[in-house]
């Protein structure tokens, strides 16, 4: 009779002493460090005050040279733009979007830095933004 | 050891089984026969001067107990004019139409009171009730006290409320018309044409233009006199309209009192105490149906959201309904 008890409760003891010593690492941010080296941005976007896209077109985004570039619509006000980032698989981004960016000094382009899931890859991105002209 | 166990399991749930087996007796309840009623109020969102409060006030008494004389509801800041206490008692019929059935003669109003005399010999009925908020009532509180008699000399009451009004204006429907109804006024809550505007210079917040230029997308914009004049093109502005109105473009905000939409959304009084006009600037080009603005005025008064029902290409319009609050 206890061999049936003492069975069940060896095995499941082993289980939870091997799911519980399992490492998962996270960051200081509390996300999962993975394996991943790649590291880049695959699509970006910029926001008005009303949440909608203010690009005239697709951005282009060089991930050799490390730049995006965007056209937004003229009369765009640059002074309050969102910022949005598709990064590759685990990477994150550096510093974090938390609101609205001033994008209006065009000589002095905003940079963000792109870390790779396994955080040992950082590249930084500049962003050159153009507004659409009058013809 | 093992069957003891298994006569013992056995036997409880034999007693489980009994127990949850055993029939209760039902009685139906009986209805109360006094005098009893019972309101609900059926308008929703902000309660803006010169729209209703609209209620449902249900009275009953048993059958044979006797009849209802007369329904009464007494606010405590009287309704402007238009408030009435309804003296047919509707019912849903099987298509869903509400069908009226006159229990008594239409409702007088005196003052803050407003009453129905029954004149059918009726144990029931389920009046409606539409207080048209008063001027009077702005940014105070309102409450209700619905009333009714019985033939048989009970009387029974029910208080409803208070209910906050809102000190926010509403306009609905201004259409601005490129190259003439062009000037918004929140001050003033009306459109003005370049003469009009010439007179009350100081009170205009927006210039509305349409533009289709080929290469950029300008179309239908507001923008304020003091704006960049390149957002102005083609515009001759009125001698002494300067005002550097806050302007704050937003898309998706269908308040329901000014887009008459299906969207339970609401812009209320707080929503212009909170708004944050940080990154505002003073102009918006391309504004669509359904978005909108929040605004501030030059001077700081007053702060407004416009929204945008209906852009016209062809006629070169567009039509806004604002709410405006006074801030100062």
């Amino acid at each position: 009779m206890k061999k049936y008890l003492i069975i069940p409760v060896a095995i499941l003891l082993t289980a939870w002493a091997w799911v519980s010593c399992t490492d998962f690492p996270v960051d200081e941010d509390g996300l999962l460090i993975t394996d991943r080296a790649e590291c880049y941005v695959s699509n970006f976007d910029l926001l008005g005050t009303d949440f909608q896209t203010v690009r005239v077109s697709a951005p282009t985004i060089d991930t050799t040279a490390q730049t995006i570039n965007i056209k937004v619509f003229y009369g765009t006000d640059l002074k309050s733009l969102w910022p949005q980032f598709s990064l590759v698989t685990d990477a994150k981004l550096d510093p974090k979007i938390t609101g609205f960016v001033d994008f209006s000094d065009l000589s002095n382009p905003k940079k963000w830095t792109v870390i790779s899931g396994n955080r040992k890859v950082k590249k930084t991105y500049t962003v050159y933004v153009t507004v659409q002209e009058k013809p | 050891m093992q069957r003891k166990y298994y006569s013992i399991t056995l036997l409880l749930l034999l007693v489980v089984f009994f127990n949850g087996c055993k029939e209760e007796e039902y009685a139906l309840p009986e209805a109360k026969t006094q005098l009893q009623n019972e309101c609900i109020k059926r308008s929703l969102g902000p309660n803006v001067v010169g729209l209703d409060l609209e209620f449902v006030y249900a009275m009953a008494l048993g059958y044979n107990a006797g009849k209802i004389t007369s329904a009464q509801v007494e606010a405590s800041i009287p309704g402007a004019s238009g408030t009435y206490l309804e003296h047919r008692s509707f019912y849903t019929n099987g298509s869903g139409v509400d069908v009226p059935v006159t229990v008594g003669n239409p409702s007088v109003t005196t003052g803050a009171k407003t009453e129905v005399v029954f004149t059918k010999d009726t144990c029931a009925a389920a009046l409606r009730y539409f207080y048209i908020i008063p001027e009077e009532a702005r940014g105070k509180e309102v409450t209700f006290t619905f009333s009714a008699k019985a033939s048989t000399g009970e009387t029974v009451s029910y208080k409803m409320g208070p209910y906050q009004i809102a000190k926010m204006d509403m306009k609905l429907d201004l259409v601005l018309s490129d190259n003439n109804k062009m000037y918004l006024s929140v001050a003033d809550m009306a459109v003005y044409n370049a003469a009009e505007a010439a007179a009350n210079a100081d009170k205009i917040d927006l210039v509305y233009l349409y533009r289709s230029i080929s290469g950029i997308t300008f179309a239908h914009a507001l923008a304020a006199p003091a704006a960049n004049p390149e957002y102005l093109p083609g515009i001759t502005l009125p001698a002494g309209a300067a005002n550097n109105t806050k302007y704050l473009k937003v898309y998706g905000l269908r308040d329901r009192h000014l887009a008459r939409l299906q969207y339970g959304i609401y812009v209320d009084d707080v929503d212009f105490e909170k708004i944050d006009f940080t990154n505002a600037t003073n102009y918006g080009l391309n504004m669509k149906v359904e978005s909108g603005a929040w605004v501030e005025t030059a001077d700081g008064k007053y702060r407004a959201y416009i929204f945008v029902n209906k852009v016209d290409n062809g006629k070169k319009e567009m039509t806004v309904s604002v709410k405006r609050y006074a801030m100062k």
